[in-house]
């Protein structure tokens, strides 16, 4: 069992020589001016679209809102104050609940689709990738409204049910908790999927048959073998589903109502409602950092979980 | 050698090519004649522009928004290449103070007077420099006859238990927060803490049967009898009653809100020539009655009341009778502190759990 863990490992490490040594050869190489050439447009690209407009929101979130809309630039930790006051408490729980549902609620379609799609499309492999995708190729506008058509009161679904005489009168789907969970998993599905597919992918089915070999039944194998292996690909597919889910405020405008207010529609609204732009700057800032203090603390322990192990 | 020296000509014919139409555009930009309008949504006659293109040979590009705060906002943080825009009358301190919007030049529009006198030389523009008023509605609630058989009279219909999650409001402080002072028995012009504090407790307490906070999708939830009232405005509710007979409009018994629209310039304009023939074929009474029939709103325009449709000229929704009129204000202007008071209201109603 232990062999059969470790080898991936050797793997891993060789990879991140691989990288090491191509990185060494930009940074170190011959001719040093030419690889800090090459390194110019990764640059340029990250100063200009990452680090200066964090730069400019935290700056603005350290600064006082004026009339009309105007920010004066005089310093406070005013907006942070209010940013962490509990009425908005309220707020941040329901988005972690609503992202947690959304991930736990990927992960449970997710994984049997990965799998199937690993171990058993074969030659329809291509044609399912295509339509996991076609949604990614929809503006998201679109696939919202077509969601709002489907669940409304009179709608297709609600009609349909009326039809076959399932229920007496139509169902409140839309604007309720329900439609946004549902709106949200039908938009991160694909997140979840596609990591835990490559994880699944990169399982040597050697090591499913040895498990076989030595006597392990199937679902033994999966719980010993296939799902350790395919766990990098789990914690990628999570971060990524409940990331974005914390700052979407589309789904919850459109397909929510009044009690799934969440912090992505907080923050839009600072920024084109209320016109309060330090204020919503501060909100901002403050996901920010707690995300990417998350993200984070979640590599520092699976690296020493890697080390011991 | 020669092959880099044709790979060097090469990329920069590549590049020149690239640009070329760039540069071109830039270099005709000047010359174009055409007016860029930022117009609320719904809220301009089918064959309003194409008439005007075809009357003068200047396009527009025409751009529409759902949320006055939105196009505030856009402009506000600096949008460039907008001509002429809409703004309500609560809205033109908000526009003229950070310098968004210019004075009309005087003596340019010549239809200037069609507007009828009573909406011109107003406490939001006095010498009326900057606004040309454009249409005027009111502020009410919207309701579905089918299942409404009981009209509503009040705005605390918009709070009974009955139509749980059968209702929505405005997505905005001004009509949500000055409805709530009307009801709290507050004038629109108070400051004091208390009152904005029972107007936070009126409107979070009809929260739990509010299906949406909405300012232009409640339209199609009412006509798909989603909902059975909405706060609404009244051109709103007539356009889609168009779609559903059954849709109705009333201004409530306690009163409410009238406003007026207006053109205004934005400053920075590239086309003010241009712009300014726009307003003035818009102020003409034929357009500007075209504009009304099509968008059911008030027009202000006296020459343009000639050539309405009858049934709108004489409709009490439309253009409402005196005794209604008494029981409607104009929003008040406020100072940026009190409008901040409003705007930290309603988030506070939308924040709360």
């Amino acid at each position: 069992m232990r062999t059969i863990i470790a080898a991936p490992e050797d793997s891993a490490l060789k990879e991140t020589s691989s990288v090491e040594r191509a990185l060494s050869w930009l940074v170190r190489g011959k001719d040093p001016r030419a690889s800090h050439a090459m390194l110019i447009p990764a640059t340029l690209w990250l100063l200009c679209f990452l680090l200066l407009p964090v730069a400019s929101l935290l700056a603005m979130s350290l600064a006082t809102r004026g009339p009309y809309s105007s920010v004066i630039w005089t310093f406070t930790w005013a907006n942070f104050a209010r940013a962490l006051d509990h009425k908005y408490l309220v707020i941040v729980l329901r988005t972690v609940g609503y992202a947690l549902s959304t991930t736990g609620l990927c992960l449970i379609l997710g994984f049997p689709m990965a799998y199937f799609l690993s171990f058993y499309a074969g030659k329809r492999r291509e044609t399912l990738m295509i339509l996991l995708m076609i949604p990614f190729w929809t503006s998201c506008l679109v696939a919202i409204y077509s969601w709002i058509i489907i669940l409304g009161r009179a709608g297709l679904l609600n009609n349909t049910l009326l039809w076959l005489g399932v229920i007496k009168t139509p169902l409140l789907i839309l604007n309720t908790p329900f439609s946004v969970i549902l709106g949200l998993v039908y938009f991160y599905l694909p997140f979840m999927i596609l990591p835990l597919f490559s994880s699944l992918e990169k399982i040597p089915r050697t090591y499913i048959e040895a498990s076989y070999d030595l006597g392990a039944g199937t679902i033994e194998t999966f719980v010993k073998v296939t799902l350790p292996l395919a766990l990098p690909g789990v914690f990628a597919g999570c971060i990524l589903t409940f990331v974005p889910c914390i700052g979407d405020f589309l789904t919850a405008e459109f397909l929510g109502g009044p009690k799934t207010y969440l912090i992505g529609n907080l923050v839009q609204n600072q920024f084109l409602m209320a016109q309060d732009w330090p204020f919503g700057a501060a909100v901002t800032s403050v996901l920010l950092l707690s995300l990417i203090s998350g993200v984070y603390l979640y590599q520092r322990l699976e690296s020493q979980e890697l080390e011991r192990a | 050698m020669p092959k880099q020296v044709t790979r060097r000509e090469f990329l920069r014919l590549a590049v020149a090519g690239a640009a070329s139409p760039w540069l071109l555009a830039c270099a005709s930009g000047e010359k174009e004649r055409a007016v860029n309008f930022f117009n609320w949504s719904k809220y301009i006659g089918k064959d309003t522009l194409p008439g005007f293109t075809k009357a003068t040979g200047i396009k527009v590009n025409y751009e529409e928004f759902a949320d006055e705060q939105e196009m505030f906002a856009k402009l506000r943080s600096g949008a460039r290449g907008y001509d002429l825009i809409i703004g309500s009358d609560y809205m033109i301190p908000s526009l003229k103070g950070p310098n968004i919007i210019d004075p009309f030049p005087p003596g340019v529009l010549k239809n200037l007077a069609n507007i009828d006198a009573k909406f011109l030389n107003t406490p939001y523009d006095p010498d009326n420099a900057y606004t040309v008023p454009y249409l005027w509605g009111t502020t009410g609630i919207g309701y579905n006859k089918k299942h409404m058989p009981k009209p509503p009279t009040s705005w605390w219909d918009l709070w009974d238990e009955k139509y749980s999650g059968k209702v929505s409001m405005l997505d905005n402080a001004r009509d949500c927060v000055s409805t709530g002072l009307l009801l709290k028995g507050y004038p629109e012009t108070a400051t004091d803490e208390n009152a904005f504090k029972e107007v936070r407790e009126l409107l979070v307490k009809q929260k739990p049967l509010v299906k949406q906070y909405s300012s232009t999708q409640y339209m199609d939830s009412l006509v798909a009898g989603e909902l059975f009232m909405a706060m609404a405005w009244s051109g709103d509710v007539l356009q889609a009653a168009r779609e559903n007979p059954q849709l109705d409009y009333v201004i409530p018994k306690e009163g409410s809100y009238m406003w007026v629209d207006n053109l205004c310039l934005v400053r920075g304009s590239q086309h003010r020539e241009d712009t300014l023939r726009l307003v003035d074929y818009l102020l003409e009474g034929p357009v500007g009655a075209e504009i009304a029939n099509t968008v059911r709103y008030a027009t202000p325009n006296a020459e343009a009341k000639k050539s309405l449709d009858k049934s709108l000229l004489k409709d009490p929704r439309v253009f409402p009778p005196a005794e209604i009129t008494k029981r409607l204000n104009f929003h008040s202007l406020l100072e940026p502190d009190v409008q901040q008071i409003w705007t930290d209201t309603w988030e506070d109603v939308k924040a709360a759990g």
